[in-house]
């Protein structure tokens, strides 16, 4: 007696399609409405992409898996996910796109050359491990101009990309020297994504403590990068490796009924969806893994609905511009971000109307695209400038870089915000600004 | 009466007429071919596109198997541009004697058929989606084949010889002298003229219709048409041609060709090679066969169905003169009837079209006394197929190889084509429309299909008829009525195979098409249509049907506990509305407005983003009238009257009046009024130029209504694809308007790659473009033109953010009056009415969530609905809520899904639906019948509270409302009342809850 869910298992008496088909298999749903297109942030501003339904439902059906790659400007595709989001009508346009990009990787149709470069940006993990310990030094060349310009002539990295700095310490550094708290609320796996490990523990060292505040115990597992990079690249093979392993570290947690949560919201959909569905992974364990990943503002509101949430917050009467990331969007939660703030008191926040900070992950930070991912970004950076505000919050990393990148403003992530009205010091700078500024 | 003199006539341009023309020309004859169609419109344009190894023959016919083989091999080397190497599987299913697998190996080793067998994972691999059940699997080389191209590579390739042929040419009378065919004479049926042809040799090779051309000359050659019907499936599902390994019967063959997969087919007898029926059963019968080798096959998008008749000579006297094979029949009527100077030939299949012309040539060639050999297997066929040039003159073909799927859209991409595109799903560019109008002597739309492809991809012309009209408008130069005809024969054309297959996603691909070519471009009422030899002929009705029986279908949802923790989900809300069309917005606004904590769900963007833009309250009434009403007002009261279940007669004149007031206030706070009213009807052009009745439009459009009898310039941009000035000029000359109608080319546009509406509305946004439109139009003012205008008319993009101050700087620079016309979606109008709605429903309070598609509801013990649930990535996610609006908006908005087994579901609640029960009664043979589709009539019965009830009449849910086209017993396109009972339902239900 359940209600007939989703197009690919109509009702009747005929056959639903019986396995989970590939994402290409969407693109019979498109009517060629043109709504994506009229969405797409990147469409708008360049002509090198002829917008989602070109790219995806369409030239779908003239790829086929024995055939060569017959794409090109698929490659400026940058995997927002705005057109899913827009699409009525249950299109995968992304994914298609992502597939598609692969696929170009695999024929070769992507130049030696920017396909090294793709590798080396992709490799978060692999990068910081290499160049975190090096950290004074590895930060001066990341932002040493002359440097950078070589680096744009001859690896086309895009010479004004913003780098973020590697830290001083690990996050799971700074964790693992930490004695272990035992909560009385449970435990909680904490996936904390390569940004906050090399470049913003202090972001990891505020999930922990406003966990623990909650009677939470938080355990870090042994953990690697979620692979995204290499998936939005088309480096398929490296990804699955990465997406295996992770899997197999976390797989445990899991079947103990563990939650597995992260506040980068690009690894955590990764986790959820995007490795399983682009690299077609559908086995018992992938999916447990998924099913047991939520998001860090998901998970809270959870907790506040089952009345275990520490809703002990001080009043912060501020009125702070607030950017759903677009790949947060794609998590299709709602606003889970803006209820929880919403429990603050005082706590006001301007919600972005704009689509995409243009980064898209590694594609901003590429020479033949930073300019696209700037003009991409424009609605949102006039809207972050005209607010007037010290501060911006935003959950993914590369979008703060962005948003700090174009606007000087710095950006938080909501969990420094919380960290702060609990009262716990976590060494995030938004203390400081947020007591320097009056309402 | 023209006269031609020539050598050989040949009558028929299929596989085998083009053939023969060309082995004729090759052999030096003088030789001309004549057919009453476009090439390849009889059996050889419908057939499902194998090229044969000889497989299927093996067993029942090992000469065939052989001949297929042999000249698969010749065909790859003269044709390979117009074969993909697709290979072929011969599988054995658990539906398929097994011993015969053994008997297939035997003859394809008797035939010498390369065959290898395949480990059944191994063809898993290559292709996942076969069944699974499937227990041995044979390779052969079995390859698809494009007959179309096929055949104007062999026409072109005659004419390179010297030879000539003739479309739309029809034999109306042999000319028989002596017991002597001197020749045909013929009807030239564009011009309406009499053409005679004397030869010193008749080839009769029409296929199906061989019988009767041979009864011009007093023969009796009994064809039997053999009718197939075969389907096409939306996109590739499989890239190797599979087959049934038992003996050939219907539905036991797959074959992935250009962007489609065909499924083939069956065999009934009919009477008349040009008249017949696709039936249900056969449909039905190849989808149950398609099950067997792919299962879930029933629930793919079909694009398409079509039939063709193979021709099956019925022997009936002794000593027929015959070639070796019994595969195909050429007849000698010298020898046969004691008729001289006519041969038939007939029957045989496409692969080997080639050896049957080769033979029927040599015939002629004893027959008139010479001896020349063939040498068609020798060389090469020419390569005509569509090519983006790269503008160098003398640019060089590349030695022709076997085509690939990909290497169109590989050719777009390299030249970044994109810009160019006519028809977007097939990838026909302008280029190539122009190349088959110019040189391909294409007349009708259908033409151009059979040439370039356009209109065989997903939208089925939704886009593209529009686009080819126009482009046909400007290289033809004809009387706007053909163009208007070509138009809508093409419509008819594509909408005749559709019929039989639509359901599911292409069902509410045709409601879309629909909109476009009613709602938007008022097709229907356009101001003259030429009669044309080109309307088709629709498939006969099959079975005739008992009068129309309803059926109801609809589901409970899933009951769940009372007790217990309910989950709270992302934050209650009071009211809950499913859908952000303009119903669920207004509902969700003027809930919000009166302080309810709403929430709105949509599964995507609002489908005002292809809406015009303007409120249509009722612009014909009743539905199919040539008149539009003058005024609503005078059509709501009778309509009120007569149909007293309309959403219109629940809401009440008073509710009508009020929701357009506050709407009307409500934009004309956020600084873009609607102007209009229920006493009268604007007429506002079209981008065809015909007039379409609206009660509200924007500002930025009413300068162009009827009413308003100045002179006027329609203006296109150069590169902007959606818009077609001079016809639309000649349109609205043919109703009375002084029109002219020109394109200008902007600067700012030169460069660019690709423009689009939405481009072009960032341009007039951000100021870029005023001025060089001024400069472009002040120019042309100045240049003393033929009518000059009191007033311009643009394609509706004058911005997005600040349409009115578009308008008004252009109107400052140029000195006139403008306004704009709405075109095909994406529709920038449409856009600004959708921002200003989402806007005032978020500064009231409201939240929208964009992507969250509702899967399933709950309801409560008490029988209250719950909470909804939403598809979230790795999980679902509940909403609970007070109240709840399903506006989801029916078909076209995907809060109705169908299926092959002809039943239609509300895809949220499983509210009760009541339509034609029989799938064939769900439609009407025309596309745009004047009393529209029965199916579209469907939707959740409502009472005047715009509650959903059962067939009693009781309320099925006490918290559940419905707004919207989601409401049933009427035809929102049909009437163009879409926006007004989205606006007033949307209204009420919000002010009512």
């Amino acid at each position: 007696m359940t209600i007939p869910v989703g197009k690919t298992s109509p009702p009747g008496p005929v056959n639903p399609l019986p396995r989970p088909l590939p994402v290409e298999f969407t693109l019979d749903q498109c009517i060629k409405c043109n709504i994506c297109l009229s969405s797409c942030p990147v469409s708008a501003v360049t002509d090198l992409f002829p917008g989602p339904k070109y790219a995806g439902p369409q030239a779908g059906r003239f790829r086929t898996s024995s055939q060569a790659s017959p794409d090109l400007s698929v490659d400026y595709c940058s995997g927002c996910r705005v057109c899913n989001m827009v699409c009525p009508h249950g299109v995968k346009i992304a994914e298609i796109n992502a597939r598609a990009r692969a696929r170009m990787v695999e024929d070769g149709k992507i130049p030696l050359l920017l396909r090294f470069r793709n590798n080396l940006v992709a490799r978060s993990a692999s990068l910081g491990r290499f160049a975190q310990p090096l950290h004074p030094l590895s930060n001066f060349i990341f932002s040493f101009t002359p440097a950078r310009i070589l680096a744009d002539r001859l690896l086309h990295i895009a010479a004004q990309a913003p780098f973020p700095r590697f830290a001083g310490q690990r996050f799971s550094s700074w964790f693992h020297r930490q004695p272990r708290r035992p909560g009385e609320n449970g435990q909680v796996v904490y996936f904390h994504g390569c940004a906050t490990e090399f470049y913003e523990p202090w972001i990891g060292k505020a999930v922990v403590r406003v966990l623990e505040a909650s009677g939470l115990e938080v355990i870090v597992p042994d953990q690697g990068c979620c692979g995204l990079p290499l998936l939005s690249n088309g480096e398929f093979k490296a990804a699955r490796r990465y997406h295996l392993s992770n899997v197999r570290h976390l797989v445990d947690y899991a079947r103990q009924g563990i939650p597995i949560l992260g506040t980068s919201t690009s690894c955590i959909l990764t986790l959820k969806e995007e490795a399983p569905e682009l690299l077609d992974m559908h086995d018992q364990d992938t999916r447990l893994v998924a099913s047991m990943t939520f998001d860090f503002s998901e998970f809270m509101l959870q907790l506040h609905e089952q009345g275990r949430l520490n809703t002990d917050f001080s009043p912060l009467p501020h009125s702070i511009p607030y950017h759903e990331p677009c790949q947060y969007r794609a998590h299709r939660l709602g606003n889970p971000g803006r209820v929880l703030m919403s429990l603050i008191p005082g706590l006001q926040l301007l919600m972005s109307p704009a689509a995409c900070c243009g980064i898209a992950g590694t594609y901003g930070f590429k020479s033949e695209k930073y300019s696209i991912a700037m003009q991409v970004g424009e609605p949102l950076f006039n809207f972050v400038r005209s607010s007037k505000s010290p501060l911006i919050l935003c959950e993914s990393e590369t979008c703060r870089w962005q948003i700090t990148h174009a606007t000087a403003l710095p950006a938080f992530h909501p969990v420094e915000l919380l960290a702060y009205a609990y009262g716990l010091k976590v060494g995030s700078p938004i203390q400081q600004i947020l007591t320097n500024t009056k309402k | 009466m023209q006269r031609i003199q020539t050598e050989v006539l040949v009558i028929g341009g299929g596989a085998t007429g083009t053939g023969v023309l060309r082995d004729l020309a090759m052999r030096g004859f003088n030789a001309l071919l004549v057919e009453k169609g476009d090439l390849s419109t009889g059996t050889t344009g419908r057939y499902h596109g194998l090229l044969h190894s000889g497989g299927r023959y093996v067993v029942k016919d090992p000469q065939a198997a052989r001949e297929c083989l042999q000249e698969n091999g010749i065909l790859r080397r003269i044709m390979p541009h117009c074969l993909e190497d697709t290979g072929g599987y011969f599988v054995l299913t658990p539906w398929d004697e097994p011993g015969y697998a053994e008997k297939f190996v035997q003859g394809c080793r008797q035939a010498r058929i390369p065959m290898e067998e395949v480990p059944v994972h191994k063809m898993l691999a290559a292709e996942p989606l076969l069944n699974p059940q499937i227990t041995r699997c044979f390779h052969v080389p079995d390859a698809a084949a494009d007959s179309f191209l096929a055949s104007q590579c062999n026409a072109a390739s005659a004419r390179e010889y010297g030879a000539q042929y003739l479309t739309y040419h029809k034999v109306t009378q042999l000319l028989v002298h002596d017991r002597r065919v001197l020749g045909a004479r013929l009807l030239d049926q564009v011009k309406g003229e009499e053409i005679e042809v004397l030869a010193d040799m008749t080839v009769n090779a029409s296929g199906a219709w061989v019988g009767q051309v041979c009864a011009m000359a007093g023969l009796s050659v009994t064809i039997i048409p053999g009718k197939g019907t075969m389907l096409a499936l939306n996109q590739r599902i499989l890239h190797t041609v599979v087959n049934r390994c038992k003996l050939p019967s219907d539905g036991d063959i797959l074959v992935p060709i250009h962007t489609v997969t065909v499924i083939g087919t069956t065999d009934v007898r009919v009477d008349d090679p040009d008249r017949f029926a696709i039936e249900p059963w056969e449909v039905q019968l190849m989808l149950a066969e398609g099950e067997k080798l792919v299962p879930g096959f029933s629930s793919l998008r079909i694009l398409r169905a079509w039939a063709g008749v193979r021709p099956l000579f019925q022997e009936y006297q002794q000593g027929e003169t015959r070639d070796v094979s019994r595969a195909f029949v050429l007849l000698d009527h010298q020898s046969r009837d004691g008729l001289a100077g006519l041969v038939s030939i007939t029957s045989g299949k496409w692969t080997t079209y080639r050896k049957m012309a080769e033979i029927t040539v040599d015939l002629v060639c004893r027959q008139l006394g010479v001896s020349r050999s063939c040498r068609t297997h020798l060389e090469p066929l020419p390569d005509t197929r569509r090519r983006v040039s790269s503008g160098h003159p003398q640019e060089k073909r590349k030695p022709a190889r076997m085509a690939s799927l990909g290497e169109r859209l590989a050719e777009i991409e390299a030249h970044q084509a994109y810009g160019n595109l006519v028809c977007e799903c097939e990838l026909a560019t302008i280029e190539d429309v122009t190349r088959a109008v110019l040189e391909g002597g294409a007349q009708s739309i259908d033409d151009i299909r059979r040439q370039v492809r356009l209109g065989m991809g997903p939208c089925q012309g939704g886009f593209c008829t529009y686009r080819a009209a126009g482009l046909l408008h400007e290289l033809h130069q004809s009387p706007v009525s053909v163009i208007n005809s070509a138009l809508l024969d093409f419509l008819l054309e594509r909408w005749k195979g559709l019929l039989p297959v639509l359901w599911g996603a292409q069902l509410r691909q045709e409601r879309l098409d629909e909109l476009i070519y009613l709602n938007l471009l008022n097709a229907d009422h356009l101001p003259g249509i030429s009669p044309s030899q080109f309307t088709p002929e629709m498939y006969e009705s099959a079975v005739a049907v008992a009068p129309q029986e309803y059926k109801i279908t609809g589901q409970v949802p899933r009951i769940v506990e009372a007790e217990g923790k309910q989950p709270v989900g992302t934050g209650s809300s009071d009211l809950l509305v499913i859908g952000a069309g303009l119903s669920g917005l207004c509902a969700a606004w003027q809930a919000a407005s009166r302080a309810r904590r709403v929430k709105l769900l949509s599964h995507g963007q609002s489908s005002l983003y292809f809406h015009a833009g303007c409120v249509d309250v009722l612009g014909y009434y009743p539905a199919g009238s040539e008149r539009s009403l003058p005024s609503p007002a005078e059509g709501l009261r009778r309509l009120v009257y007569e149909n007293p279940g309309h959403p219109y007669a629940l809401a009440g004149e008073a509710a009508i009046i009020e929701s357009l007031n506050s709407f009307q206030a409500l934009c004309e706070q956020a600084g873009y009024p609607l102007i209009g009213s229920l006493d009268r009807n604007w007429l506002l052009p079209t981008a065809l130029g015909s007039l379409r009745p609206t009660c509200l439009a924007p500002l930025t459009m009413t300068t162009g209504d009827a009413g308003n009898k100045d002179p006027l310039w329609v203006v296109g941009f150069a590169g902007f694809r959606d818009f077609y000035p001079t016809w639309i000029a000649a349109n609205l000359q043919a109703q009375g308007f002084q029109a002219a109608g020109l394109t200008i080319e902007l600067p700012h546009l030169r460069d660019r790659k690709f423009i689009n509406s939405r481009t072009l509305a960032n341009l007039f946004d951000a100021g870029l473009i005023q001025d060089e439109i001024n400069a472009a139009i002040r120019k042309l003012l100045a240049s003393s033109p033929p009518l000059s205008p009191s007033r311009l008319a643009f394609p509706a993009v004058l911005g997005l953010q600040h349409p009115l101050r578009v308008k008004s700087e252009l109107e400052r620079l140029l000195g006139l009056p403008v306004f704009e016309i709405p075109t095909l979606p994406p529709s920038i109008p449409g856009m600004r009415l959708a921002f200003i709605l989402e806007k005032a429903l978020r500064a009231l309070g409201g939240t929208i969530h964009t992507g969250l598609e509702v899967t399933s509801a709950d309801v409560g013990t008490d029988g209250r609905l719950a909470r909804v649930w939403t598809s979230s990535a790795a999980r679902s996610l509940p909403h609970n809520s007070g109240d709840f609006v399903l506006a989801t908006g029916g078909i076209l908005g995907g809060g109705f899904s169908s299926n092959s087994g002809a039943e239609i579901h509300e895809q949220v609640f499983g509210l009760p639906l009541d339509y034609p029960a029989v799938h064939q009664q769900w439609f009407r043979p025309q596309f745009l019948s004047p009393n529209g589709h029965p199916v579209f009539r469907v939707g959740v019965q409502v009472d005047r509270h715009f509650q959903p009830v059962d067939p009693s009449d009781q309320v099925l849910y006490p918290n559940l409302y419905a707004a919207g086209a989601a409401l049933g017993g009427f035809d929102p396109i049909l009437e163009r009342s879409s926006d007004g009972v989205a606006l007033v339902s949307g209204c009420v239900v919000g002010n009512g809850i």
